[in-house]
């Protein structure tokens, strides 16, 4: 069977309704979704509020690595049936959806949960995107901490 | 030395690195058997805006990441950039 991969940078709105339909399958009992939003206001660690992030990537490399995480996930849980991985770019606001993972999968035992955790802590060590931070105090780079190994 | 012998490649900066920088990408020629790491030299030396964000960057030729020993091959594209925040 052809299950569908979708992988892209893009600088529009992510569609949820649109892309869950093309992971779908007749056999598809279950989806898992995560999306990342922007977070206005932060708790966690030093509190402090956000006006927006501005995204920017190496989009093709980009696309490459999503694709070479869709591999992971489909070489690590092979009942998965469809995954889609989508980041925007740009200048992105509180509360807009930013990156989406979905996996499906015939049923949710199947692993189909954490194979999207798998996804997005992937994306977040080695698919080249970056979000500049920008709040009432200033701006600055996020940077990962995670070093890519040779093969990666 | 005589541009003949030289390795024309083309540099992307992303992020920390395009903003000291200051331009998204340049093309050099650089000698035949350069490393990553003595493109990094290079780059300290030429560039000493560059120089901080040198130690932490993360390097990829041809789209593959890509680590201080390895030799830069023919008309190679080379990414720099910090560790990634994508998410």
């Amino acid at each position: 069977m052809n299950f569908p991969t979708i992988f892209s940078i893009t600088e529009d709105e992510i569609d949820l309704n649109n892309l869950l339909a093309q992971v779908t399958l007749t056999s598809t009992g279950a989806a898992a979704i995560f999306t990342g939003m922007v977070r206005g206001e932060t708790s966690r660690g030093e509190a402090h509020e956000t006006d927006y992030l501005e995204y920017e990537a190496y989009i093709p490399m980009a696309e490459a690595k999503m694709k070479q995480v869709a591999d992971e996930i489909r070489e690590r849980w092979p009942v998965i049936e469809g995954i889609a991985i989508v980041q925007r770019i740009g200048k992105l606001y509180p509360k807009t959806p930013t990156v989406l993972i979905a996996c499906t999968a015939a049923h949710r035992d199947t692993g189909v949960f954490e194979a999207a955790r798998y996804g997005i802590d992937r994306l977040k060590e080695i698919v080249p995107i970056w979000k500049k931070e920008v709040s009432p105090s200033g701006e600055f780079w996020v940077e990962g901490d995670y070093t890519p190994r040779p093969g990666e | 030395m005589d541009v003949v012998n030289m390795n024309h490649v083309k540099l992307l900066f992303f992020a920390t690195l395009r903003e000291r920088a200051g331009v998204k990408s340049m093309e050099l020629d650089v000698p035949l058997d350069l490393t990553i790491q003595g493109l990094k030299n290079k780059l300290s030396e030429e560039y000493p805006n560059l120089k901080e964000s040198l130690k932490s960057v993360l390097i990829t030729i041809n789209r593959e990441y890509a680590f201080d020993e390895a030799v830069i091959p023919q008309g190679a594209e080379i990414g720099m950039f910090p560790p990634v925040s994508g998410g």
